[in-house]
């Protein structure tokens, strides 16, 4: 009898085992999508050099999915009224949608990210050859550090405005009894000269080399001088789309080629964006065009100055097409949006809460000492 | 005896020259200061301080 239950327990044990195995198998037979970048995301800046994005679909097997397309779509994270980001306008929305070619799996592609936070990347894997595997998607997390910079900045601010607090609050919690003859406390009268001469010369400052900057960089957002469109003996290509885009809303663009020669060949696409306002891209893919010649992704451009899009249209290494690359190239006027009132109201309301604390801690300490100072 | 614009005056001046008010003339002051350093869309402020308040925690720049 008890060698029986012995029996019983073992054999539930190794069944048990065997259903957990079979299970695990299944899981790890699911093709899925890996994610690296470059550089580490720890190490990434929002709002500075782009990120390389490597996708690789692989199968159950771990091999590279072949003969894939892939549809990415990127959305930034989600709204943060609280402690917003330099571009609120930008928050809670899509970033990029594209579907790309990959004979090997892999998509390459360099986005700035513009802001902190955690993005969402929704991929859905498709097969170029009808039934070669089941189609499925996957959505990855992408986490965004914030500049280690603005901490910096702003601890050095709120330590001036509660300096600058407690000054205003010692001065203004000392003598307050007018004397004959006087028609402000001296201290009083000096505190509030002083402040109204820094502001004078505050904003003069930033008046005077305001335009000396704006005059400055207006000539810096030229776009390069490349035609929208080339007829080549063997490629004819023209970029078109949106000429007009807005902070916060996606902006379609397409490249359309039309090969001269047969068979078509396969034509590769080199597409940057520019940010004209410093000629540094803001995206980078290389990707191979669809058969039916027309790419089309769609893109938003969230920093609210005028943008280039410049396309090299590139042969092939091996095939029938015989000819230099060449580039076409699409201005985008990017309109920019002020930031919401209440995000400005609400991070003003920290800053003047530091410099009240300030304040009242100065008002409060003078006072205090002044209590302890026996009156003559 | 006082005239009444002479105590007129002299009750403003009190009332002015008074901590709560002083306090409250200083706190505007220093939001006028900040409004314009970091939230004026005004082109000229916008675009000299723009690096500054792209590298400012919570400071929204478009």
């Amino acid at each position: 009898m008890k060698l029986m239950r012995w029996v019983g327990v073992v054999v539930a044990a190794l069944a048990t085992t065997t259903l957990l195995s079979l299970g695990s198998l299944t899981q790890a037979a699911q093709p899925t999508v890996t994610l690296t970048t470059e550089p580490p995301l720890a190490e990434v800046i929002p709002f500075q050099d782009p990120v390389r994005l490597i996708l690789q679909a692989i199968n159950g097997g771990g091999q590279p999915l072949a003969d894939a397309r892939l549809s990415l779509q990127l959305l930034t994270p989600p709204k943060t009224p609280w402690l917003t980001s330099d571009f609120p306008w930008v928050e809670g929305t899509t970033l990029l949608e594209l579907g790309a070619i990959a004979p090997q799996g892999q998509v390459e592609l360099e986005q700035v990210m513009p802001i902190r936070g955690t993005y969402t990347l929704n991929v859905q894997v498709e097969p170029l050859i009808t039934n070669a595997f089941a189609p499925f998607s996957q959505s990855l997390s992408v986490r965004v550090p914030e500049n280690p910079v603005k901490y910096r900045n702003v601890a050095i601010l709120l330590a001036v405005l509660l300096v600058l607090g407690f000054a205003g609050g010692w001065v203004i919690g000392g003598r307050t009894s007018l004397e004959a003859g006087e028609i402000a406390p001296q201290r009083v009268r000096m505190l509030l000269s002083g402040a109204i001469v820094v502001a004078i010369a505050a904003l003069l400052i930033v008046n005077f080399s305001a335009r000396s900057a704006s005059a400055h960089s207006e000539g810096h957002h030229t776009p390069l001088a490349i035609p929208t469109s080339r007829q080549g003996q063997q490629v004819t290509a023209q970029i078109s789309g949106q000429t007009q885009a807005t902070v916060g809303q996606l902006a379609t663009q397409t490249v359309t080629l039309n090969p001269n020669i047969d068979p078509r060949p396969e034509l590769l696409l080199n597409i940057r964006t520019l940010d004209l306002e410093s000629h540094e891209p803001v995206f980078t893919y290389t990707g191979i065009a669809p058969a039916d010649g027309q790419f089309t992704w769609r893109q938003q451009f969230f920093d609210g100055a005028p943008h280039q899009v410049v396309v090299e249209v590139l042969p092939p290494d091996q095939s029938n097409a015989d000819f230099e690359s060449f580039q076409i190239a699409q201005a985008i006027d990017v309109t920019g949006l002020e930031p919401p009132l209440s995000v400005r109201l609400i991070t003003l309301s920290y800053f003047t809460l530091c410099f009240v604390l300030g304040l009242l801690a100065g008002l409060g300490t003078h006072r205090w000492r002044l209590q302890g100072v026996p009156h003559a | 005896m006082m005239s009444s614009f002479a105590y007129t005056l002299k009750r403003t001046q009190q009332m002015t020259l008074s901590v709560p008010v002083q306090a409250s003339l200083l706190t505007g002051l220093c939001m006028l200061t900040l409004w314009t350093l970091f939230f004026s869309t005004y082109p000229p402020a916008h675009n000299t301080l723009h690096q500054a308040r792209h590298q400012t925690l919570g400071v929204a720049c478009h």
